[in-house]
């Protein structure tokens, strides 16, 4: 008989969380169809969206505070962002909620959430290679507009970046809990991505949106995903104003990865097994 | 204190009692909400708020030591699966007290399940789209196993549960019994204090469930797991536990040794002689009263076949002296009740547990 072991340590929890971040890597690469196809889907939704704006600038280019160039340079930007963290956790979540494999999950020595964090960044570096073989060729494309404006305003991206991940990946995580109520996952998907898509700058930057959009979307934490690591990068914010924009992205972060936690918290505790 | 070869750091003592669990009026209970059959019940129940409670586990008391082998079986709704997810922290009860190895299963999940194995039938712990090696390595690290453990466990299963030619292979190829086989292997490569195998042979053909068992069998017996199996393979339990809990609508009918389990179920046994002429039917009568005198009951009486019910300890050598001396007699069997006939007809009984 084994006498019990205790509980882990930080850095053995810290060494799980690294091993299933190998682990779940590895499986990225498992549907390189499917990956291949999401990339595709994709740059196809991104070269609409610049077709659209070209009309538009054919039309009233004179009218936007926006240059075409500085237009495109930034919808390439977003793009690469966005897919970058595009984050599959609670489609995956939702799918195991509904199939009572969740239950597998919980029987884990490792924070649940903490576990979806390293599932999520995963998915991050997965996306973000192929994000950055993109943004290689609309660099190119693009030429110096697209490039950040400082290394000072560069630097500010990464921070805010790193930031955006997390706000992304506790927000994902913070509407997953949803589907512990719902027992599906699609609803509370479609509705984070309508909401994502419309306010986290993916499709125009918010300063050209309508003022009662604009107004919403200031309230909300999805603008820190994609326009605000964006608006750094391009220099649009520097030194106070910067270090200002980081630090709301800092709250953001910890308010929803600590709201997520609560609000899971309650839904385990509610928590029905699918299937027996 | 027992302890592994080559000494485990950083291990806790045991826990002080030897009891490894002890469940008391554990209930659990859901809201369903009512639903009519069809199209038209479906939508209507979009916009009602009827609902029904459904007790899946009434006033469930029970107490497992450590080491014990212990058999959890229960027709289908019985109740099984919610009891063994409570007992490990997923579910969190309605009501009554549960401590597994001194813990609180849902408020100490994570504490609990270093030190817990749990196989759930059907619901893979193996990661989908990797080879089975990449989720025992991951194992390795996440439940912290000594090398030496691992190396005992992983050396075992492989070669009891044939998993060498399944290594490499992404689970999502693999068939239901060998993903089986892999899961069981990666429920207890940390040789847990407990495992909780929720219908470790579901699907699984005869000889593959022959290996599970013996797999099973032989990891309880090198580290004195204890032991909670539910399933409705009954060879299951007589292969790998001693004691026995059945489960009737969330409420426990028996609790004991197997054996126990007979005597109170199965005081039936019967004699099967076969004769070397076919009977006559002028026998019948007449032996059916030599029988009853002798404390048995004429069952059958056709052919060359002869069968005698009896229930009271030591009539066996009256009843057979009597076939013996009444009838030509070839060939004579004892047959005892098997505990699958009797767990049957338990579940035949209309008016058993009851609502």
């Amino acid at each position: 008989m084994r006498p019990l072991a205790p509980p882990l340590t930080l850095s053995e929890n810290i060494l799980g969380y690294l091993s299933f971040l190998n682990r779940a890597l590895k499986a990225n690469f498992a549907y390189k169809a499917s990956t291949v196809l999401g990339l595709f889907t994709a740059a196809l939704t991104y070269g609409i969206t610049v077709l659209v704006w070209n009309h538009v600038y054919d039309q009233k280019g004179s009218s936007l505070n926006v240059t075409r160039q500085e237009m495109f340079a930034y919808l390439a930007m977003a793009f690469c962002l966005n897919y970058a963290l595009t984050i599959n956790i609670d489609q995956r979540v939702g799918q195991r909620i509904r199939l009572g494999l969740i239950a597998t999950d919980l029987l884990k020595p490792l924070d649940f959430q903490m576990t979806q964090a390293f599932q999520a960044l995963s998915d991050c570096i997965f996306n973000g290679f192929i994000a950055l073989g993109i943004m290689a060729v609309a660099f190119s494309a693009l030429g110096r507009q697209a490039f950040p404006k400082s290394p000072e305003a560069f630097g500010f991206f990464l921070a805010s970046f790193f930031l955006a991940f997390i706000i992304q990946y506790s927000i994902v995580f913070f509407f997953i809990q949803g589907a512990f109520y719902t027992y599906s996952g699609y609803g509370i998907f479609a509705s984070r991505i309508a909401v994502h898509h419309t306010l986290s700058g993916l499709q125009a930057p918010l300063t050209l949106y309508p003022p009662i959009l604009r107004s919403i979307g200031a309230w909300l934490p999805f603008q820190h995903v994609v326009f605000t690591p964006i608006t750094l990068y391009t220099g649009r914010a520097e030194g106070a104003q910067a270090w200002h924009l980081l630090g709301e992205q800092a709250l953001w972060a910890a308010g929803f990865y600590l709201l997520g936690n609560l609000v899971m918290r309650k839904a385990l505790k509610q928590l029905e097994i699918q299937g027996g | 204190m027992l302890t592994v070869p080559g000494g485990l750091p950083k291990m806790l003592p045991l826990y002080p009692m030897n009891s490894a669990l002890q469940v008391q009026n554990l209930s659990k209970s859901y809201k369903r909400r009512i639903r009519q059959p069809g199209l038209a019940g479906a939508v209507k129940a979009l916009f009602s708020t009827q609902e029904q409670e459904l007790h899946a586990v009434r006033d469930l008391s029970f107490t497992l030591q450590r080491g014990e082998r212990v058999g959890l079986i229960g027709e289908n709704g019985a109740g099984k699966s919610t009891t063994l997810k409570m007992l490990t922290g997923i579910l969190v009860p309605t009501g009554g007290k549960v401590e597994v190895l001194g813990r609180v299963p849902w408020r100490e999940r994570r504490q609990l399940a270093l030190n817990i194995g749990v196989v759930f039938g059907q619901r893979p712990q193996l990661l989908w789209d990797i080879p089975v090696q990449e989720t025992f390595e991951l194992l390795k690290t996440m439940y912290r196993i000594p090398p030496d453990i691992y190396g005992l466990v992983y050396k075992e299963a492989v070669r009891r549960l044939g998993l060498e030619p399944l290594l490499a292979t992404p689970v999502r190829h693999l068939s239901l019994g060998q993903r089986m086989r892999c899961d069981l292997a990666a429920a207890v490569l940390h040789a847990p204090a407990i495992a909780f195998l929720d219908e470790p042979t579901i699907g699984l053909d005869l000889s593959v469930k022959e290996q599970v068992r013996e797999f099973i069998a032989h990891i309880q017996e090198k580290f004195g797991i204890t032991l909670l199996i539910t399933t409705h393979d009954l060879k299951d339990i007589t292969e790998t536990c001693d004691r026995l809990l059945l489960l009737d609508k969330g409420r426990l009918l028996f609790d004991g040794s197997i054996k126990a389990f007979e005597q109170k179920y199965a005081s039936d046994r019967r004699i099967v002689a076969e004769t070397h002429r076919p009977l006559d039917s002028s026998v019948a009568g007449p032996l059916s009263v030599e029988v009853a005198k002798k404390g048995g009951k004429l069952i059958e009486a056709e052919g060359h076949r002869v069968v005698v019910e009896y229930h009271e300890e030591g009539a066996a050598p009256n009843l057979i002296q009597l076939l013996l001396q009444q009838l030509q007699v070839v060939d004579i069997n004892l047959e005892k009740t098997d505990i699958e006939t009797i767990v049957t007809r338990i579940y035949r009984q209309p008016d058993r547990a009851g609502d």
